[in-house]
């Protein structure tokens, strides 16, 4: 039944064996004693402080939403480390194999990697930036903020919501391992058929590649699943859909892209599969397969996935600038529509990822004519914001400034995907590293965006404010990067440089291959201003403490309750009255309504379930790809059966007495008076 | 959890579940998806109506599960439910539509073989396969 392997196998062990990991390479043992130290270094840390206990009651087991986005935003701020360090190798190879003269090292003949390592290289770039970085951290702010912003005291299925991440992790851990045991995909992050049938990828890095990429599909379903049920049926009462934050607006438009696009990711990669494990033909070059489908069914994914990247993050944009504008929001109902049509849009420009497929002309100049519409409710989108900021009483502090960023990053990026748009100039560029550098102006705004929401929205979770002044030097280095790093790879794409180069033959653009590492220098400087920003903020946070809402200017329901949250979110569910809840109420002498009957609140309870089914699911996925047949039958069955346990657990939940509740709001009120506060 | 500690079980969403239904669902699905793999596999149709049948048991399943899975209907505690599945209609047609469209183009402009080309001679090489498509056009 299973189609026939190249290579050694064995009913134990599959295809592992000692030779899967590469102890030979001296980058991937340097990195490996890196992860070692690492992990010694953390699980020291909690074995000294016998944090252990703490961490699986508080946090694994945890199903309180502020808590598993917490994890969420810290798991993509370790890849997103992981894929920076990519960045760094591609841009360094790249500088350095540049015309024939130029010296190989490590077994290269260039630079110091060879073209099937810096192909996994920027593979896992791609894929890690995409769904491992910016996928998290945006769940991550969603899943803390839009309960909070509807004055919901957690998400609808808070159990879904747990195993949602832990899946997301199991898939993180996967694409980690391929490091050290087997190797990774190197045919680019999006995949290439029939490059990627076994036939000419019969290595293991393709099948790490499709189960990481497949878990984390199901995981971020989950999550959409249950943001879209908490947004429509979670809502404080009074709370109609015309007074819902637009934070909370992008993020039932993004979950509503991702619900409707990740089943089709999940058919096309199951589709692979079944080619690579069974033998069948759908996108193999003969046999009635059809190779161009594959690109068809990923993309049909793939522009919704980009645009379910950038909603959230306008989002938050939208929320920002507001604040630090003391205005409210410029075109309120323009922003919900705008957002809803750049959700409806996405789902009619795909084709414009292969216009060079060969299709008609008409089809091509549908697809430009569908790609430049995006445009519009973007457009409105900007002129939203600066409207937003026009005749306000602008303050430039750390979360706008990242804000300002993405907007001006949206412009440069927005620009050059319009000229992306014609299907005629697309010829010209295609595969080139101009689009490479359109996309990352894009991908560049969601992280400005991140960084400003992580800014913003970082004293509501912790209860203290980041300090300014190192995060002020992180914010002009990674503007310094940005710069130096993509306007050489924009000078570049008009002079023809394709994407993916492990050798450079062209011995004119080594300038600009360097220039663009001098950006990534000043993007390292960056990333340690980042970790002096983090130090100094943690080392200050006594001094840095905050109260409900520490920007004063604020406007939404989530800063009416205390900083840090409290588990129960609030200890009343709030009577909504007008949109911009916290700003009316500010407005109405409505903004400190001491109630003192308090009340047992009704909380769901923690569970460990969802990580074990993430931790089978990991060895499930660890099985097919090394095609252990015993390993992944018996984690199958394994999750199969946990998961009908669990549908027989009855105590799921809790009650926080009345008496808890009274005690945690005034100690919330006693820490605003005490004057240990700046 | 806005809502206070009612029992779960008394929700209208939970009494629509039945074990006849379930099991209905289940044989059914089961004999429809067998039908088509068996089609699939005989290959005895011609290309288009073996993907009109296809796609026509494959329709009978996506109902099937819609009505005794999911229990969309038209009673009040599931229309909305209901009603939301059938506002994403359009996208099934957006998607299924537009990559016919491309597709068909393709086809005629690459020599690429049309599939009931390649399934009517499955164990040809591909250069004598693209080499029949372009005779059946000259012709």
């Amino acid at each position: 039944m299973f189609v026939h392997l190249q290579g050694p196998w064995n009913p134990v062990w599959g295809r592992l064996s000692l030779q899967a990991i590469p102890y030979q390479n001296p980058i991937l043992v340097g990195t490996f004693l890196f992860a070692m130290i690492a992990a010694l270094a953390i699980v020291g840390a909690v074995f000294y402080f016998r944090a252990g206990p703490y961490l699986w009651r508080e946090w694994f087991t945890t199903v309180d939403h502020k808590k598993i986005g917490v994890m969420y935003c810290l798991l993509g701020l370790v890849m997103l480390f992981r894929g920076f360090i990519d960045a760094l190798m591609i841009r360094s190879q790249q500088a350095m194999a540049v015309g024939p003269h130029s010296p190989g090292y490590l077994g290269a003949l260039h630079g110091y990697l060879t073209p099937f390592h810096i192909g996994q290289v920027y593979t896992a770039h791609g894929l890690i930036m995409v769904v491992f970085a910016a996928t998290p951290l945006l769940v991550g702010i969603m899943n803390i903020v839009v309960p909070l912003q509807i004055g919901a005291r957690d998400m609808a299925y808070p159990y879904l919501n747990a195993l949602g991440f832990w899946l997301t992790a199991a898939a993180a851990a996967l694409v980690m391992l391929s490091l050290f045991v087997g190797n990774f995909a190197h045919g680019g992050w999006y995949g290439f058929l029939p490059y990627f049938e076994l036939p000419y990828s019969p290595g293991v890095g393709v099948d790490y590649w499709m189960w990481a990429f497949q878990l984390s599909a199901i995981g971020t379903t989950m999550g959409s699943i249950n943001l879209i049920a908490t947004i429509v049926k979670m809502r404080a009462p009074g709370m109609t859909w015309m007074r819902m934050p637009i934070f909370t607006w992008a993020s039932l438009s993004t979950n509503l892209i991702a619900l409707t696009s990740f089943p089709v990711l999940m058919v096309s990669l199951a589709l692979l599969g079944l080619d690579r494990y069974f033998g069948t033909h759908f996108y193999t070059a003969g046999q009635g397969g059809n190779l161009m489908l594959y690109n068809d069914l990923f993309w049909v994914w793939g522009h919704p996935e980009v645009y379910f990247l950038i909603l959230p993050a306008f989002g938050m944009m939208s929320e920002i600038i507001p604040t630090f504008s003391e205005k409210t929001l410029f075109g309120y109902a323009t922003m919900v529509v705008a957002s809803f049509a750049i959700g409806g849009v996405s789902w009619g420009v795909w084709l414009h990822h292969f216009f060079t497929m060969a299709a008609e002309p008409s089809v091509n100049s549908f697809y430009s004519v569908t790609t430049m519409l995006v445009g519009i409710p973007t457009g409105v989108k900007v002129f939203n914001w600066i409207f937003t900021m026009y005749r306000g009483r602008v303050r430039f502090e750390l979360p706008m400034l990242w804000a300002l960023l993405a907007l001006f990053l949206l412009l440069v990026g927005g620009m050059t995907g319009m000229m992306n748009a014609f299907a005629a100039s697309d010829y010209m560029w295609h595969n080139g590293v101009f689009v490479v550098a359109h996309f990352h102006m894009m991908v560049l705004l969601i992280a400005s965006s991140i960084f400003g929401a992580v800014e913003y929205w970082f004293p509501k979770v912790f209860g203290f404010k980041l300090e300014q002044r190192w995060g002020k030097w992180f914010f002009w280095f990674m503007v310094l990067g940005t710069a130096w790093v993509f306007v050489p790879m924009f000078i570049l794409g008009f002079a023809g440089m394709t994407r993916r180069l492990d050798y450079v033959p062209v011995t004119q653009w080594a300038p600009y291959l360097r220039v663009m590492l001098v950006g990534m220098a000043f993007y390292v400087v960056a990333l340690g201003f980042f970790v002096a920003h983090l130090y100094v903020s943690l080392r200050d946070r006594m001094k840095n403490r905050v109260g409900a809402d520490p920007w004063g200017t604020t406007r939404n329901l989530e800063w009416m309750t205390h900083s840090p949250v409290p588990a129960y979110n609030f200890a009343f569910i709030p009577r909504v009255h007008a949109r911009d809840e916290w700003a009316w109420r500010k407005e109405h002498g409505m903004a400190n309504l001491g109630n003192e009957s308090f009340e047992d609140i009704h909380m769901p309870r923690n569970t460990g379930v969802p990580v074990l089914l993430g931790a089978l699911s990991f060895a499930l996925c660890f099985a097919l790809v090394w095609r252990i047949w015993w390993l992944a039958a018996a984690c199958l069955g394994l999750v199969v059966l946990v998961i009908i346990l669990r549908s027989f657990a009855r105590k799921t939940d809790e009650v926080i007495p009345a008496t808890t509740v009274a005690g945690v709001e005034r100690a919330a009120q006693d820490a605003l008076a005490s004057p240990a506060r700046g | 959890m806005t809502h206070s500690a009612e029992n779960p079980l008394h929700h209208p969403e939970v009494h629509q579940a039945s074990l006849s239904g379930y099991v209905a669902n289940f044989l059914i699905t089961v004999l429809v998806m067998t039908a088509a793999l068996w089609l699939a596999r005989d290959n005895s149709l011609p290309a288009g109506s073996l993907v009109g049948w296809t796609s026509l048991l494959a329709l009978v399943a996506v109902l099937v599960q819609a009505y005794l899975l999911l229990h969309m209907n038209w009673s009040k505690a599931q229309i909305w439910h209901t009603v939301a599945m059938i506002l994403f209609v359009p996208l099934f047609v957006v998607m299924i539509g537009l990559t016919m469209w491309m597709f068909h183009g393709l086809y005629q402009r690459t020599a690429i073989a049309m599939p009931h080309q390649t399934m009517a001679a499955p164990m040809h090489p591909a250069p004598a396969a693209s080499a029949a498509a372009h005779t059946v056009k000259a012709a």
